[in-house]
């Protein structure tokens, strides 16, 4: 009776161990190199014993050396290959390593005087960016991850428009984020400019307006209509863009682009300032008495506030990179600035403003967001904005921004 | 009285300076000449600052050393690798007006490559580039991103040969005069017009009068060797390093006394590398045994670096070699390596004595450096390789197949990898968003002026 009793606790000991071992190597990221390696490593050897050594040459937490010895002794002892402490034996010795783009992992299995490779590359892991404080918070999740430069993108229903330099990209939902479904060339009859500019508009509906230097483009996407499939038509333009979020606006405003350069010209139609001057980013912000101003990013680095025709600088806004957009988070004032940060920085930042009076007053942290911010624009509704990143590793992604109240 | 009224003035100024909204901007501004000098020619190959400048390839390599389309659009390979088609892109055109052709291409590229090339023949069929070769070129829009393989104009429109260098790239040329190169933007390039109206390149400046340019203001961008990097640091430079960019090796002859592979195996356990890498390059060089660097492989720790004079005694097994010759393929910090090279020859029992690169006949032993052109393992393993001989071609382009490749190639001992290097520029403060090339020249076309209008 007693026996069968402490036969009972054992098997219960016994499932919770392999429960939680099974739990933990289901975690872990080291379970499906660490099986590949001992593969490799019992190809070499053959069943028997070996002395395992193993050293960190990565950005591998040491803490987490441990637990990947320890996968791979257990994967090697699946495979015939028993660690031994004993040093006559064979040797393994495994290098945790890395080169620019992956982890690599290395056994050198070493059978007198013979020594045998093998090797399994591992991908690197992405960050997560996210900071609080200040009058608001701001997050980013990374919505899309590309190896071309997006200029802009465009929810729509299920699907989103991605505007590349010479493509227009159709991607699809999927439950872990979206998937790419077709391209078309816009087929540009002149080269774009360096640094360029692209934005996309709603037209209501599945349709979609694209601008971009010399060239604008109409289409439309239904993923639930035709899955993988949109229309675009794309031809020479030189007509003025629409200034994005001008609903507080009396008259929706448009403005010409230099197509040969990086920034609009300064005329705007209908006129908003008698003194119109070349600008990168422009954004219409409600004011506390009704109606709406246009905040003006000029290429001479000044910003300005354009309202009634008159157009005045804004102080403290020394910070401030060259691109921006409106938020209308409904904290504080309602809406707000989000700049990027200014100076050449490899690691930019985001950061929510508002303008009182004609002082911008920072109302967050600065957000890192892990690389060169290369446009900023405003959603459809306005409550979020979107931002591209140029990475370190020359990958773009795209972020959305949203903002809590604190 | 004057002092309190002038004391008042400067004050209102300084509030008011305050008050005023100041610049700031992130957008690079277009407009303004940058002003760059070097130490060498800016044409040389295969590192000329010019050259990336004035030419494009067929391909080139982004920062991550990735292969991406340049003057080709796309590409396809048949028959394992054995044929490769590029397919050109279209309404691009040199600077003299003409357009960018197949045929245009093939002749840039035999003029380039007039042997042991990575073809065996290339040809103009339509708007295509058809490369093929006996032998699979896994490697190959790898490798028409390097330098060697720009595409020039060779022909002009009335079967002339150009009068000077005519490409597509972001700035053409306006004049060479007194050492001075001017170029200026090209408007209508493929990749967008540059942000700098002009670049002038100052040549064969040396480095002090580089820096003291920089210094008063009349450089932009100029060399930083990397025996200087730690006193262009220490001057509180802004300096741009990049990650190893060549290799520092000494080629070894396999004729006469060294046709035995254990002499030369002996030759590379001889060699301390560790001091060269931290005396001669002021340890802002990586001693290495490898051909690749650890940053483009992750397995150059494989190749242990340190010297073993034990082991050269067991190689060498009593054999005795006469006086080996030491040439040298370069000045300054290389004499230096080639004068430590020869003492470590000397305790391990071998005698070298340097003699003129320019010889009639080829030395021994060559110190040269090799550059480490591109990202991708396979490709930069056969590059090097191809550079000193018989190509070492990895199968494909995993680690391990690399790895083997390499190990293969090394085993010969006609190549002792000794340091890898970086290349280093610094900087003026008025210039903005310059970053390297994967080969470590500086990517002016991509840089704006602070100051510009």
């Amino acid at each position: 009776m007693k026996t069968m009793k402490l036969f009972r606790w054992a098997a219960m000991g016994l499932g919770m161990l392999l429960a939680m071992r099974g739990s933990a190597l289901a975690t872990s990221p080291w379970e499906q190199p660490a099986g590949a390696l001992a593969e490799q490593i019992a190809a070499i050897l053959g069943s028997g014993q070996a002395h395992l050594t193993i050293r960190n040459l990565s950005r591998i937490p040491n803490d987490d050396v441990p637990a990947i010895r320890k996968l791979l002794a257990q994967d090697l002892k699946e495979h015939g290959v028993t660690v031994s402490d004993d040093e006559s034996a064979n040797s393994i010795r495994v290098t945790l390593s890395e080169n620019a783009r992956e982890r690599l992992w290395v056994a050198e299995v070493i059978e007198g005087s013979v020594t045998q490779v093998a090797m399994v590359r591992l991908d690197s892991d992405g960050a997560q960016h996210a900071q609080t404080a200040g009058g608001l918070t701001l997050h980013t999740e990374t919505i899309l991850r590309l190896n071309e430069p997006v200029l802009a993108v465009l929810e729509i229903a299920n699907g989103m428009v991605v505007l590349e330099p010479e493509q227009i990209v159709f991607e699809t939902r999927v439950p872990n984020g979206w998937r790419e479904q077709s391209r078309t060339g816009i087929g540009q009859k002149q080269p774009l400019p360096r640094d360029p500019k692209g934005i996309l508009v709603p037209e209501g509906g599945t349709a979609f307006e694209a601008w971009l230097a010399g060239t604008q483009c109409r289409g439309s996407y239904d993923p639930a209509q035709s899955p993988g499939q949109g229309t675009v038509s794309c031809y020479a333009s030189d007509d003025p863009w629409p200034l994005l979020q001008s609903e507080q606006a009396a008259v929706p405003a448009k403005a010409f682009f230099n197509s040969a350069r990086n920034y609009f010209t300064g005329v705007i139609t209908p006129s908003v300032d008698e003194d119109p001057r070349a600008f990168y980013a422009a954004a219409w912000i409600p004011r506390a008495v009704g109606g709406a101003a246009l905040v003006v990013g000029g290429i001479d680095g000044k910003v300005l506030m354009i309202e009634s025709g008159i157009s005045k600088p804004i102080a403290g806004t020394r910070d401030w990179g060259s691109d921006f957009a409106v938020i209308h988070s409904g904290c504080g004032a309602g809406a707000q600035i989000i700049a990027s940060g200014s100076g050449e920085a490899a690691a930019d930042s985001l950061r929510a403003y508002e303008l009182p009076a004609l002082e911008a007053v920072p109302v967050s942290v600065p957000l890192e967001v892990g690389g060169t911010v290369m446009g900023i624009w405003s959603a459809p509704d306005g409550k979020s904005v979107f931002a591209t990143v140029r990475r370190a590793d020359d990958q773009y992604e795209v972020d959305r921004v949203t903002a809590l109240c604190n | 009285m004057r002092w309190t009224v002038l004391r008042r003035f400067a004050i209102s100024c300084a509030v008011v300076l305050l008050a005023l909204p100041l610049a700031a901007r992130t957008r690079p501004h277009y407009g303004g000449a940058l002003h760059v000098e070097t130490e060498g020619d800016p044409w040389q190959k295969p590192d000329g600052i010019a050259r990336r400048l004035v030419f494009d390839g067929l391909t080139t390599l982004d920062a991550r050393g990735t292969v991406q389309a340049a003057l080709a659009t796309g590409w396809e390979s048949d028959n394992a690798d054995h044929r490769w088609q590029f397919r050109l892109r279209p309404g691009v055109h040199f600077h003299d007006g003409s357009p960018l052709t197949s045929t245009a291409v093939m002749q840039a590229l035999n003029l380039d490559c007039p042997a042991n090339c990575p073809w065996a023949a290339v040809h103009a069929v339509g708007s295509m580039v058809v490369f093929t070769s006996d032998s699979a070129m896994p490697n190959l829009p790898a490798l028409l991103a390097e330098d060697q393989f720009l595409i020039a104009l060779t022909v002009t429109a009335d079967g002339k040969t150009p009068d000077g260098n005519i490409g597509t790239g972001a700035f053409q040329v306006t004049s060479f005069n007194n050492g001075v190169l001017e170029l200026t933007a090209n408007e209508i390039c493929w990749q967008g017009r540059p942000f700098a109206d002009a670049v002038e390149i100052r040549a064969h400046r040396s480095v002090r009068d580089q820096w003291l340019d920089l210094s008063i203001g009349r450089a932009d961008v100029v060399e930083v060797p990397v025996e200087m990097l730690r006193q262009a640091q220490q001057q509180k430079l802004t300096v741009l390093v990049t990650a190893p960019t060549s290799l520092l090796a000494l080629q070894v002859a396999d004729t006469g006394s060294l046709a035995n592979p254990m002499l030369r195996a002996a030759l590379a356990a001889s060699i301390d590398r560790s001091a060269l890498a931290n005396v001669i390059f002021q340890k802002q060089g990586e001693a290495t045994a490898s051909l690749l660097p650890q940053s483009l492989t992750g397995f150059a720790f494989l190749f242990p670096v340190d010297r073993d004079l034990n082991k050269v005694h067991e190689l060498r097994g009593g054999l005795a070699t006469p006086t080996l010759t030491l040439s040298v393929d370069g000045d300054g910090a290389l004499l230096l390596a080639a004068q430590r090279i020869a003492l470590n020859l000397k305790e391990a029992g071998f005698n070298a004595q340097e003699v003129d690169a320019g010889g009639a006949q080829r030395a021994d032993l060559m110190l040269r450096t090799i550059p480490l052109e591109g990202g991708e393992a396979a490709a930069v393993l056969e590059s090097v390789s191809r550079s000193v001989g018989a190509p070492a071609i990895a199968l494909d382009s995993s680690p391990a197949s690399v790895y083997r490749a390499e190990r293969g190639f090394l085993d010969r001992h006609t190549l002792i990898p000794l340091v890898d290097l970086p290349r280093a520029y610094a900087t003026g403060a008025r210039v903005r968003d310059l970053g390297l090339d994967a080969d470590g020249i500086p990517d002016l076309a991509g840089a704006s002026l602070e100051d510009a209008p």
